[in-house]
């Protein structure tokens, strides 16, 4: 057996029962008893960790853990139903914003409407015709016989 | 319809489910029958006796918030064993990403180190200080180990736990158990080496 195969077997089997094999080797190679020696010395080590006292639970533990878990329970059930609560606040106010916001956006309807968009555009086309005419002072209208109101163009008289 | 453990008796299975529905008197009945249990791994894989019952309750608390969780797949000491050594885990790995600043004289810093340990090996193998040198040694050796190393063998060198009930709290097959164990002691026992050889 080569020694490196010797020290992976004595890894593997812990603190067992070494086989023969094993055995033979160890007894004519100094490096892999001195290997094995080390790996008894953790061994042991490990024992004597193990065979030291485990604290025990001080007086009333299980007590005072159900007492924290019932508080935090109760706590729990109060958490949930704050946080439905809010949950609901936060959707009601987002609702309330999002038809405001609706609300100013969108042209309103119905029998109180305001001006609507294209309202709005031919007023400003309308506007924009005025401003063709030419403004004379009011001697210059009355010498051409034209001291009356400039006619609308959009209206009915102007076409006339 | 979910697997039943025989294992489990009827009366611990009644506790199981009232602690699912919330019932904390319930689940304290569990905790007096495994607080021992959940004690020594605790301490063997935290190894600070001031520490264990803090975070034996913040391990029961975190079971109790959790146990809606268990399926009764394993038994209820593994996966109670399960929720401990992944608390214990994520302590070590906090503990280790922020070592504790502690005042020590520079005589007990060296008298507390591996090697100064290693030079009171002399004494004859049954003698009970060769025995607490080696403890100390062997805990101080852990105490630098990888933390994936340190919670394999303490479950297998000092729980005693097979291999097959380390597969089913660390949720590993037997043969990566195997593998994981190998290669920790194969760790150690180097590190072992390294300190006697005085590198």
């Amino acid at each position: 057996m080569r020694c490196k195969d010797v020290q992976t077997m004595l890894i593997e089997n812990g603190g067992g029962e070494r086989p023969a094999a094993l055995r033979e080797h160890m007894a004519i190679c100094a490096s892999c008893q001195a290997y094995a020696n080390d790996l008894e010395s953790l061994q042991a080590g490990f024992r004597a960790l193990a065979a030291l006292s485990v604290p025990e639970p001080s007086w009333g533990f299980a007590a005072r853990l159900v007492r924290r878990l019932n508080d935090l329970e109760q706590g729990g059930r109060a958490a949930d139903f704050l946080e439905q609560v809010g949950r609901r606040v936060v959707y009601a106010a987002g609702l309330l914003t999002l038809l405001l916001l609706l609300a100013l956006v969108l042209p309103a309807s119905g029998p109180l409407r305001g001006p609507t968009t294209s309202e709005l555009y031919w007023a400003q086309a309308d506007t924009g015709t005025l401003t063709n005419y030419t403004i004379l002072p009011d001697e210059a209208l009355e010498g051409r016989g034209l001291n009356s109101p400039a006619p609308n163009p959009g209206s009915s008289e102007g076409k006339q | 319809m979910e697997p039943y453990r025989a294992e489990q008796d009827p009366q611990e299975l009644a506790w199981i489910r009232s602690a699912q529905q919330g019932d904390g008197e319930a689940f304290g009945h569990l905790v007096e029958r495994y607080q021992k249990r959940v004690f020594s791994q605790v301490f063997r894989l935290v190894r600070r006796r001031e520490d264990v019952e803090d975070l034996a309750q913040e391990v029961l608390v975190k079971a109790f918030r959790a146990i809606r969780s268990y399926d009764f797949r394993s038994s209820f000491g593994t996966w109670l064993s399960r929720v401990a050594v992944n608390h214990c885990y994520d302590y070590l790995r906090r503990e280790r990403a922020q070592p504790a600043i502690v005042s020590v004289s520079p005589a007990d810093r060296e008298a507390s180190q591996p090697t100064a340990l290693v030079d009171k090996l002399h004494a004859p193998d049954q003698d009970p200080e060769r025995q607490a040198v080696l403890r100390d040694l062997v805990g101080k050796l852990l105490e630098r180990a990888p933390v994936d190393d340190r919670v394999i063998l303490a479950l297998k060198e000092m729980e005693g736990l097979s291999v097959d009930e380390i597969g089913e709290i660390l949720e590993l097959r037997p043969g990566t158990v195997k593998v994981r164990l190998f290669r920790a002691r194969k760790r150690m026992l180097e590190d072992w080496r390294s300190l006697r050889q005085g590198k």
